[in-house]
């Protein structure tokens, strides 16, 4: 097992490395550059080879790409060509926004979907199980943006309960009740297609366990309903919902680039399309590697926990 | 417990959390708070290429010249005074006495040579803590700044340019403190410092610029105490913040919202037109756009009155040319292109196209300055297939766009300029002159006229700004005949308020000068 672990985390190595040469390629082959982008409309000839040559651009795609991962095995993730500041720094510190929206949507995604599934699941098309359908269907097909928009307007706007935008107090400081206010409703936005992915996946693979001769076993020999849908029905389910519940955790990071966006929350993903949108090639960098290093964690976390869920699984 | 009691406590929960989880108090006193459209990049104007920062760091610095509320007519700033040789070439300022900046550094003749040269000269000792990406455009003509005496500083021109004044109301001539450039070195840009109304204060990223008020700001005594701003990208946000209380200013009002706002009892809103400029470039090297009368087909052909009215919805005013209407170089009578398609249609036979032509327009999704450009483009896309020329959009992402505008193999494109300034020179000249053909200059429609050159050359060299006006007046009559764009308009822009922010005035440069404000 511990060996396995020490595998998993070495190929953490060369999936990093790919992920940035892929993103290098791609930012690099993609039309205009950052000077061009600087200098805009004004630019003029001049001006934009000074430019390109102070910010290093002139050189062979090789030797940027080299030097700049010279810089990273030695820590330093460079200097934003855009912003000027140091790389690492303005990331870990955006991230950490992030890491507490995607976290909160994931809990609430998760939480939300298993209760509401195995609702579904402990009584087919009741009432609450129909329910359940369609607002699945709902949420599933719902753009995040307008999610947003629509629970901003409701819920800031008409009802005057909730912040519009931002993470902590407007005027600086502001303690956890404030930041709880204004997590609210970029988590549900953000939670809310999850959810719904995870509610009507743990119906049906509830529905299947509980068909099962063991159910069927426990319920004769007396015990509880409550015990019967936990113990013995949700945890042998919670095989294919684990892997969702991974899967979506990558798919929360991704959308957490819109929520951000719409609630103006201080997160990278923001940082990431304007970092995008200026060719800043060191800050996109950054920012990507922080979230596929995230996403490579979660999925050895996921596989770790089946050998936890079931003990039929074990690694070499 | 069943799980199917657990649903009902976890939304009990849920709220309770939300009841925990209170609203925002009002706001501090003496406190303002500015929406932006999207974060500062950096504070320092030199390094600067995007509007917000500068409405931003344009508050902590000043220049030796700057425009009063309401015009872009130069008036001295921290200059009390200047004289400009004969020929030209040395422009000589006399600094205000007992001015420091924020850090208590003294300004003076030095300072200013050191902000300036920073920029310029390769040796000197800040030149590689930052880059500096207008340097060329606006110094490329300063041979050296001279230090004269601790209050006097000359600049020394290579070639005379009337228009020198104005290229030192830009960001890019900002006087920053030499002890705090050294001091932070690359991590300027975050802790700028200057002579400004306001003083850097703090800047959580991501969420909030801080500036305090300067108490001893020479000019006058500064009624706001702190000023915040936040960045808000998207626009339903920033407006619900407005209404719900929690920001006091927002400007960049998207049209849509513009009739709700006016009719919004707690909101004020204020418009003024901009120093800027948005056209549909043509081509006039290549076929068939090098002969005039199609050119002048399309301008009779685009409907801009519907494109303000419908698209713009009041956010922008139909242009007769690329000078800012009401300004000292615009020509009143400047003939204007009525919306008149049988028109366009005769001169369109008359240039041996009885029957159109099919053509491309390149049009970046959107970008600095460019308003709605897809709506507006499919506006004019559907005008001119009223008159048999067949368009079609090819819609890019800024960046793309503008790299692909350097190949010269536009037909049609839609861009637009924002100046800054009222100076002709500022506008006319890189756009128009044929000097400035790109991929040179941002001459991107390729227009050469010899007549229109001279003049232009002509005003600068001029001092005199009434013999300037004239000059620019005849250019602009041939640039209205020949027709090398389709003018369609200048941005009008919006800011709203709420009601307890007094004494605001929207700036014809962009500028957001929140230092006049004064709460209520």
């Amino acid at each position: 097992m511990r060996a396995y672990i020490a595998r998993r985390v070495l190929l953490l190595g060369p999936v990093l490395l790919g992920v940035s040469i892929v993103v290098f390629m791609v930012l690099h082959l993609s039309p205009g550059d950052p000077a061009e982008i600087m200098l805009g409309s004004q630019a003029t000839q001049e001006d934009l080879e000074r430019l390109r040559r102070e910010l290093g651009l002139t050189e062979p795609l090789h030797v940027q790409y080299l030097r700049w991962m010279g810089h990273v095995l030695r820590g330093d993730l460079g200097r934003s060509l855009w912003m000027k500041r140091p790389v690492l720094d303005e990331v870990l510190h955006r991230f950490q926004a992030t890491l507490v929206l995607t976290g909160s949507s994931l809990l609430l995604s998760t939480l939300g979907g298993l209760a509401l599934g195995i609702a579904s699941a402990v009584r087919p098309h009741s009432l609450l199980d129909r329910l359940s359908a369609v607002t699945s269907l709902f949420g599933a097909s719902m753009p995040v943006f307008w999610l947003g928009i629509v629970l901003m307007v409701v819920f800031s706007l008409w009802l005057g309960w909730l912040p519009a935008s931002g993470m902590w107090a407007p005027y600086g400081g502001g303690d956890l009740r404030a930041l709880a206010a204004h997590l609210v409703l970029p988590a549900v936005t953000l939670a809310a297609a999850s959810m719904t992915i995870i509610a009507r996946l743990t119906r049906s693979t509830m529905l299947d366990v509980l068909g099962q001769d063991y159910i069927r076993t426990a319920r004769a020999k007396g015990l509880i309903e409550g015990r019967v849908v936990v113990r013995h029905g949700l945890k042998n389910a919670l095989i294919p919902i684990v892997t969702v519940v991974g899967v979506q955790a990558g798919y929360l990071l991704g959308g957490a680039v819109l929520t951000e966006t719409v609630f103006a929350w201080p997160g990278v993903g923001l940082l990431m399309v304007q970092g995008i949108l200026a060719r800043d090639f060191p800050l996109v960098q950054g920012c990507v590697l922080v979230i596929a290093l995230t996403f490579v964690l979660i999925n050895l976390a996921v596989d770790l926990l089946y050998v936890y869920l079931d003990p039929r699984i074990h690694y070499e | 417990m069943t799980l199917r009691h657990a649903l009902p406590s976890i939304i009990a929960l849920t709220m309770a959390l939300g009841l925990w989880a209170a609203p925002i108090a009002a706001q501090p006193a003496g406190t303002l708070v500015v929406g932006l459209v999207a974060e500062p990049v950096n504070l320092d104007p030199p390094q600067v290429t995007d509007l917000n920062s500068n409405r931003v760091g344009r508050r902590v610095v000043e220049t030796l010249v700057t425009f009063p509320e309401e015009s872009t007519q130069v008036v001295p700033g921290l200059a009390e005074s200047w004289t400009i040789s004969k020929d030209g070439l040395q422009y000589t300022f006399k600094l205000r006495r007992g001015i420091t900046f924020h850090d208590g550094t003294p300004l003076n003749a030095e300072a200013v040579k050191f902000s300036i040269e920073r920029q310029i000269n390769p040796n000197h000792p800040a030149y590689k803590l930052g880059k500096y990406p207008f340097a060329n455009f606006f110094f490329g003509n300063v041979k050296a700044v001279e230090v004269l005496s601790e209050e006097r500083v000359a600049f020394l021109l290579n070639e005379p340019r009337a228009s020198f004044l104005s290229i030192l109301t830009a960001g890019a001539a900002s006087i920053v403190s030499p002890t705090a450039v050294m001091k932070w070195g690359p991590d300027y840009p975050t802790h700028p410092v200057g002579t400004g109304p306001f003083r850097f204060a703090s800047w959580d990223r991501g969420q909030r610029v801080v500036l305090e008020k300067n108490p001893t700001y020479w000019k006058y005594p500064v009624k706001v105490e702190r000023v915040i701003y936040r960045p808000i990208v998207e626009d339903q946000a920033r407006l619900t913040e407005l209404l719900t209380g929690t920001l006091d200013v927002i400007v960049g009002v998207p049209a849509d919202f513009v009739s709700q706002l006016e009719q919004n009892a707690k909101i004020t809103l204020l418009k003024q037109v901009g120093a800027h400029v948005w056209y549909l470039g043509m081509n006039n090297q290549k076929k068939p756009f090098d002969d005039k009368r199609v050119r002048q087909a399309l301008n009779y052909a685009v409907n801009k009155d519907a494109i303000v009215k419908d698209v713009l919805k009041g956010t922008g005013a139909a242009s007769r040319g690329p000078v800012l209407p009401g300004t000292w170089g615009a020509d009143p009578a400047l003939k204007a292109y009525p919306y008149d398609p049988e028109r366009a249609k005769k001169l369109l036979a008359e240039a041996g196209y009885p029957n159109g032509f099919s053509t491309t327009l390149w049009v970046p999704e959107s970008g600095s300055g460019m308003q709605a450009p897809v709506a507006m483009s499919t506006v004019m896309q559907s005008n001119l297939k009223a008159v048999g020329v067949n368009v079609s959009l090819q819609i890019m992402e800024w960046g793309a766009y503008l790299a692909k505008l350097r190949t010269k193999e536009q037909e049609l494109f839609a861009l637009s300029w924002m100046a800054g300034t009222e100076d002709p020179d500022m506008v006319m000249y890189p756009l128009l002159h044929s000097s400035q053909w790109t991929p040179v200059g941002p001459n991107r429609a390729l227009y050469k006229n010899a007549r229109f050159d001279a003049l232009l050359q002509q005003a600068r060299l001029t001092t005199d700004q009434a013999k300037r006006a004239q000059l620019y007046k005849e250019a602009q009559r041939i640039l209205v005949d020949d027709a090398p764009w389709v003018f369609v308009d200048h941005e009008i822009q919006i800011a709203a308020l709420s009601k307890r922010v007094q004494g605001f005035k929207l700036h014809p440069s962009f500028d957001l000068r929140v230092e006049t404000i004064s709460l209520k």
